[in-house]
């Protein structure tokens, strides 16, 4: 990979764990003690149909899929680029030995 | 130049402690045949895959899940309304299970019909058997841990069926449930199987499965191996792993979507006490047995129905695990209709689960 492709891959890294950042990614984090117990069975709703609430909760899924799409797009990309370099590599070691 | 010898330095004192320059070796060395049924040898390393993500979810969602009657169905609750991202975390954890028991599927079905299991291939079919089992049994397991109607109606009838087992069914039963009925003990019990026990086997068996996939390498097609020409190979590290991590990939990006899009629901908490409600249905993987069981009349001749579906579910698995022995013949006409029995099985199994969500 040369240095300007190692360069675009690193940007797109760096955005990518951004927009991650953005969607508070703090699952480590604990809840206190009295909201753990807070919710009982009685409270509990009928049935808990989980998603992004309101516009900008879905606004962020769904930036967060894009770039989800965008990195995976760009990766395979670069795999693909990989994969042609090395198959030609080994076509050139597979004649090579043929020759001989 | 330093930082080149560091590395050297790095590598050669790893390698005289733990030997791994020979596994490195192996894996350079190794080669994939490349013919039109190639696409099959990608499905093995996609449910490792998908274990994997199965392993990390799993972790990120015991450290909030509470396994006891009073607190499991209001963890999970917690889980997907309070923690942040928890709802996407539990809906990857359920998807990858639905994708990897699917994979599992593809993968022995494709070494079915393209009798990769032949000869010296019979233990790793074998070890293969086990570790659809086991993937069956995280399923059955998991199912219950929400602790909603639906998963505990769903796992009163699948602890029931064994019972129709002679001898020694009531016994299993009570073994699965803790006790006569499902209870909080049932609870406890299927999470001690889902996060402990299970996980123990699996790695083992997977570990023994891999070995013997390494030690045989890639099986060849019929048609191929009676070929006398040379069959094209690309050598595994890095011409396949390449290709592989497009798979790889692609399907995480399909997990993605779909768990977002589609996230794993949960019912209100269990009551142990209520009528099982209407409309029961287990996994999709279970379908087509659950289907089975619904269609046999309660008594055929002197034998009771649901005994004689369980003997025949248990005398269909142990032909499935003895499959290489019985099926030693690939290339005659006894090996052709076994291939013809695989096409049969497919039709019949999505045919039952299609007929059960009608």
């Amino acid at each position: 990979m040369t240095a300007k492709k190692k360069w675009i891959a690193l940007f797109l890294l760096i955005v990518f764990l951004h927009s991650f950042v953005l969607l508070k990614i703090d699952f480590a984090q604990q809840t206190v003690q009295e909201e753990k117990t807070g919710t009982t069975q009685e409270e509990a709703p009928e049935k808990i149909v989980p998603g992004p609430q309101g516009i900008k909760e879905s606004t962020s899924m769904y930036v967060f899929i894009a770039w989800v799409w965008l990195a995976i797009l760009v990766l395979v990309y670069f795999l693909r680029l990989k994969i042609r370099e090395v198959d030609r590599l080994l076509e050139i070691r597979f004649l090579s030995e043929k020759k001989k | 130049m330093k930082e080149k010898k560091v590395k050297k330095d790095i590598r050669s004192w790893l390698d005289e402690r733990s030997g791994l320059s020979v596994v490195f070796h192996f894996l350079r060395e190794k080669k994939i045949p490349q013919h039109k049924h190639s696409l099959w040898y990608y499905t093995g390393s996609a449910i490792l895959l998908f274990f994997g993500i199965q392993v990390i979810t799993g972790f990120m969602l015991v450290f909030y899940y509470n396994p006891t009657l009073e607190e499991a169905n209001s963890s999970v609750a917690r889980i997907m309304t309070e923690i942040p991202l928890g709802w996407i975390i539990r809906s990857v954890h359920s998807w990858s299970a639905s994708f990897m028991i699917a994979f599992v599927f593809i993968h022995l079905l494709s070494i079915w019909i393209t009798k990769a299991y032949r000869k010296p291939r019979e233990l790793t079919w074998m070890s293969g058997v086990f570790l659809l089992v086991l993937s069956l049994l995280f399923g059955f397991t998991g199912y219950l841990l929400p602790w909603d109607d639906l998963s505990l109606s769903a796992t009163k009838v699948g602890t029931d069926i064994p019972r129709s087992i002679p001898v020694v069914g009531a016994w299993v039963t009570q073994f699965l449930r803790g006790g006569e009925d499902v209870t909080g003990d049932t609870l406890t019990r299927f999470f001690g199987f889902h996060v402990c026990i299970l996980p123990i086997f699996l790695f083992a068996l997977l570990a023994v499965h891999v070995y013997l996939v390494q030690k045989q390498g890639m099986s060849l097609p019929l048609d191929l191996e009676s070929k006398e020409e040379k069959v094209n190979e690309l050598p595994f590290w890095p011409n396949f792993v390449y290709r592989e991590m497009i798979v790889w990939l692609v399907l995480i990006g399909v997990l993605f979507t779909v768990s977002i899009f589609f996230p794993a629901s949960l019912e209100k908490a269990a009551d142990l006490m209520a009528p099982a409600p209407e409309g029961i249905k287990p996994e999709w993987y279970f379908l087509f047995l659950f289907q089975m069981l619904k269609i046999f009349p309660s008594k055929i001749l002197f034998m009771n129905g649901d005994t004689l579906v369980v003997l025949l579910i248990l005398l269909g698995g142990i032909a499935f695990f003895f499959l290489p022995l019985i099926d030693n013949k690939p290339t005659e006409r006894k090996g052709k209709i076994i291939t013809v029995i695989a096409y049969l099985f497919i039709i019949y199994a999505v045919g039952m689960s299609v007929w059960s969500l009608l």
